[in-house]
């Protein structure tokens, strides 16, 4: 898998991750990518600052508790001083010393002790050039050596005649001072100890509420028991005897620094652990060395109950936070949910029910545009759906689709004129609140055939309608469509005219009258006020055979060009006409229905009616008469007095007596409207 | 006194009244005229050397026409023995009377001579002398004030002086011949080989004896501070 690929993979994963579904999610997620960090960052920085106090603190404890051991044996050892220096000054001692007599002097040493109440445990005197005189702890020499004459050494060199030092006495750590005898010139080194003992530990401990412990290294010793080389042992200590065996296990002695804490794990926890060194330098065959311990427990202690806390705070923090996200996330999505359903119903055409406002945040902002938006596409809707009722639906698309402006175009376009025989009659036997139910229910079937066959009404005038196939919209078989509904409103008319037989209402006709020719189309009217319509010669060319229906005594006359558009019907040839207003002639037609309805009876009627036409202008009078008499009667008797062939039967019976010019060609001319 | 033996001998001028300034001491004294001229000081600092003791040790045969035992008295003033540095010869009786408001208590563990004043005020009609029988250096302290310190040098014979603020002494009457010259300071080393010397005498002319002297520290124990207080409480 290339590296790209890989990129994108985990990209996608990563955007996947973070695309969720509700802005409530995607809030609270990001309030935890940002308080977690915060949180985690300030928890370890507090821990790591806690950690580094109590380290701090139980190091100065240590320190502490070294200073006060020092302190402590300093003290003590200003003691041992006192009491020899005190000694020294005795009568009786001085007298016992002036004896000479060892016995006398280790009597009077010993009184001394005694009476210290254990401030001093050992005396020694020696003589000044370090001969021993007496010594309480009968070690065995008679002239001092090692550590002893140093210490002497020591004390002649300076200036208070005063020396102190940690020597090693019989295997025990014995702290112990020198000062000279006057008599009263210096005649004698008195030395004085007292043990490190535990007895010395615990005093110490008192004071520094640490534990306290003398070790003794003694390195490379033949009988050393330790793997080191060195055998460690515990001189005296305020620990249990277990966590004796610990601290020597566990106490590092690499370099010797007194310097560093050193963290020992005793029976009951973690302990710092503080050396100083008593006797015998770094690396010598005997060290002694001071060990201060203290315990880490109680520290952490007040550390874990800081965290516990710490915790808790945090548990709080959170869930506030995730309280205030869910309600902050329900202030933005209730208002925007709000919104959406808004939409939603404008989107379906409800434009009721306003959003409430609440506020001026942006959302509040975009509501009020909702609302405002809801009353523009309301009205908007309102203006279409009473254009829709004032102009046909194609219209008023047209017109709120495009800018409005006054002109036009040319295009074809056939003109259909509907009209109601019979409302004359209609009007003068009916209330008018009647007429106009039956106009406008007549009107309303007649509008839905029109718009059914594509047609669009361009205007009502009273018991008319005009009608386009062609605008504003141009559809291939305008013409077609236009016959098609000539013929339906024709069977719509017998519907209708049931309905009137039934509510006892005059019956109607209509007469449809269908030219297509090419007419201007467009916005026609003043600036402020302007109609949809087409205006033209075609336009009163139909109106015209509209009104020649009434002639002709025929339900529609269709002109020739019209017939030339819509092929696929049955025509009946009705006459040649020169209508009023036009030099042309135009041959009219009646439709007399689709090809596949007209029956064979009306074809050879249409044909017996063309042949008495031809008869007719062949201007054989009689015998065109005769033939219009036939057909006349195969109508009912009824319709007799009405009718087309009627129509030619009054024709010829003026012509006849008329001298028809040489040229006559048989159109006949309708001078007035 | 005559410096002739210190100035440059090519000075014949000077040389010559020096030898009649020693030759008139020589009449002076009737039976021995040899003079012993001592001035030492301190090696380290260079200044006089003074409290030294200087003693010509005479064979025993000589020394019964040497002895000058006589009464001496070492004060105590101001919680100090006065003087620091007293020279005695043997059998001489030293007297040590109180003159501070307080009481003493004088003792000396010193071979030389041991004993003890106890407690004792001024004007106590008590005996406070003592008779030092053997020659040697005793070494007196107080009970009470530990820093006060006191030498009485127990000479052989009468022929023992300490030096002046100038660190100078002069020793009269010493016996033609060669002697050893003791020489002791407080802060001497005690084993030191140059604190004998071998001196010859002679009556025609004063023997001398110069000599800078390697000092130990002064171990003494210093004076309590409160030297002042007049009152107990």
């Amino acid at each position: 898998m290339s590296r790209e690929r890989v990129i994108d993979e985990v990209l996608s994963a990563v955007m996947a991750f973070f695309s969720f579904r509700s802005f409530r999610t995607r809030l609270l997620v990001f309030l935890l990518a940002l308080l977690l960090p915060v949180l985690l960052g300030i928890y370890i920085f507090v821990n790591r600052e806690n950690n580094q106090y109590t380290t701090d603190t139980i190091d100065s404890y240590l320190e502490l508790g070294a200073d006060v051991f020092d302190f402590t044996r300093e003290e003590h050892k200003n003691t041992l001083l006192t009491i020899t220096s005190t000694m020294t000054r005795d009568w009786g001692f001085r007298n016992a010393f002036g004896t000479g007599d060892p016995y006398t002097i280790i009597d009077a040493a010993d009184n001394i002790l005694l009476r210290s109440l254990g401030a001093a445990d050992m005396m020694l005197i020696s003589s000044m050039d370090g001969e021993v005189i007496i010594d309480t702890k009968t070690q065995g020499f008679e002239h001092l050596e090692g550590e002893w004459m140093a210490l002497l050494e020591q004390a002649a060199s300076s200036d208070s005649g005063i020396g102190d030092a940690i020597i090693n006495v019989l295997g025990v750590p014995y702290q112990i001072t020198v000062i000279p005898l006057f008599l009263p010139t210096p005649v004698a080194w008195i030395f004085g100890g007292f043990p490190l003992d535990n007895t010395f530990t615990d005093t110490v401990k008192q004071s520094i509420v640490s534990d306290v412990s003398i070790v003794e290294y003694r390195n490379g010793t033949p009988d050393s028991a330790d793997i080191n080389g060195s055998e460690v042992e515990v001189i005296a200590s305020t620990l249990r005897p277990a966590d004796q065996v610990r601290l020597t296990q566990q106490l590092q002695r690499t370099g010797m620094t007194y310097t560093d804490t050193q963290r020992i794990i005793l029976e009951d926890g973690e302990y710092g652990t503080l050396m100083r060194s008593l006797y015998g330098e770094p690396g010598a065959p005997l060290q002694i060395v001071a060990v201060i311990q203290k315990s880490y427990n109680e520290n952490i202690e007040n550390l874990e109950a800081f965290q516990r806390v710490l915790l808790q705070f945090y548990l709080a923090v959170l869930a506030l936070s995730l309280i205030a996200v869910v309600f902050l996330a329900r202030s933005v999505t209730r208002p925007i949910l709000d919104l959406a359903i808004r939409v939603k119903h404008i989107e379906e055409g409800d434009y009721g029910q306003s959003v409430k406002v609440r506020g001026k945040d942006e959302i509040s902002q975009l509501a009020g545009s909702v609302n405002n938006m809801a009353l523009g596409l309301a009205e908007k809707e309102k203006v279409r759906d009473l254009l829709g009722k004032v102009v046909s639906h194609e219209i008023a698309e047209e017109l709120l689709s495009k800018k409005i402006e006054l002109g036009g175009e040319e295009k074809v376009v056939t003109v259909l004129f509907a009209d109601i025989k019979g409302f004359t009659t209609l009007c003068e036997t009916s209330a008018p609140e009647a007429v106009l139910t039956v106009l406008n229910r007549y009107l309303s079937e007649i509008t839905k055939v029109i718009e059914d066959n594509h047609g669009v009404v361009d205007k009502y005038t009273g018991d008319s309608v005009m009608a386009l196939f062609g605008a504003p919209l141009t559809r291939p078989n305008d013409a077609e469509n236009a016959v098609r509904a000539a013929l339906a409103i024709q069977e719509c008319m017998v519907k209708l005219n049931s309905i009137n037989r039934a509510e006892g209402m005059a019956l109607m006709e209509a007469g449809i009258g269908i030219h297509t020719g090419l007419v201007v189309a467009g916005n026609l009217g003043s600036q402020n006020r302007l109609n949809y319509t087409v205006i033209g010669d075609s336009v009163n060319l139909s109106a015209r055979l509209e009104g020649l229906t009434r002639k002709y005594n025929t339900p529609n006359i269709v002109s020739e060009t019209c017939l030339h558009h819509a092929p696929g019907f049955v025509y009946q040839e009705l006459d040649v006409v020169q209508v009023a207003g036009k030099s042309e002639p135009v041959r009219i037609y009646q439709v007399i229905g689709a090809q596949e309805e007209v029956t064979s009876e009306q074809y050879e009627k249409i044909d017996v009616f063309a042949e008495a036409l031809a008869t007719y202008r062949a201007q054989k009078w009689a015998q065109a008469t005769q033939m219009f008499e036939n057909l006349q009667l195969t109508l009912p008797a009824t319709e007799r007095a009405e009718s087309l062939y009627s129509v030619y039967l009054e024709r010829m019976n003026y012509l006849y007596k008329r001298n028809l010019p040489e040229d006559w060609d048989g159109v006949f001319v309708f001078d007035r409207k | 006194m005559t410096l002739a033996t210190l100035l440059p001998k090519t000075n014949s001028l000077a040389r010559s009244i020096a030898c009649g300034a020693a030759l008139c001491a020589f009449i002076a004294s009737p039976a021995y005229a040899a003079e012993l001229r001592i001035a030492l000081q301190d090696a380290e600092t260079g200044q006089p050397l003074e409290n030294a003791v200087v003693e010509v040790s005479l064979p025993i045969g000589l020394q019964p026409q040497f002895s000058a035992a006589a009464d001496y008295s070492v004060d105590q003033v101001e919680k100090e023995f006065v003087a620091n540095v007293t020279v005695i010869s043997v059998g001489s009786r030293v007297n040590f009377p109180n003159s501070d408001d307080i009481l003493h208590h004088v003792y000396s563990f010193s071979p030389a001579k041991v004993f003890e004043l106890p407690l004792y005020g001024n004007g106590q009609s008590v005996n406070f002398s003592e008779v030092f029988e053997q020659a040697g250096v005793v070494e007196i302290g107080c009970n009470i004030h530990d820093w006060m310190l006191g030498y009485i040098y127990v000479a052989q014979t009468s022929l023992a002086v300490k030096t002046d603020a100038n660190g100078q002494a002069v020793i009269n009457g010493v016996p033609a011949g060669e002697f050893k010259v003791k020489i002791w300071h407080p802060r001497a080393p005690a084993d030191s080989a140059e604190l004998e010397q071998t001196v010859a005498f002679d009556d025609a002319q004063a023997s001398n004896l110069r000599m800078a002297l390697t000092l130990e520290r002064d171990n003494r124990l210093r004076r309590a501070p409160n030297v002042s207080r007049t009152r107990y409480r």
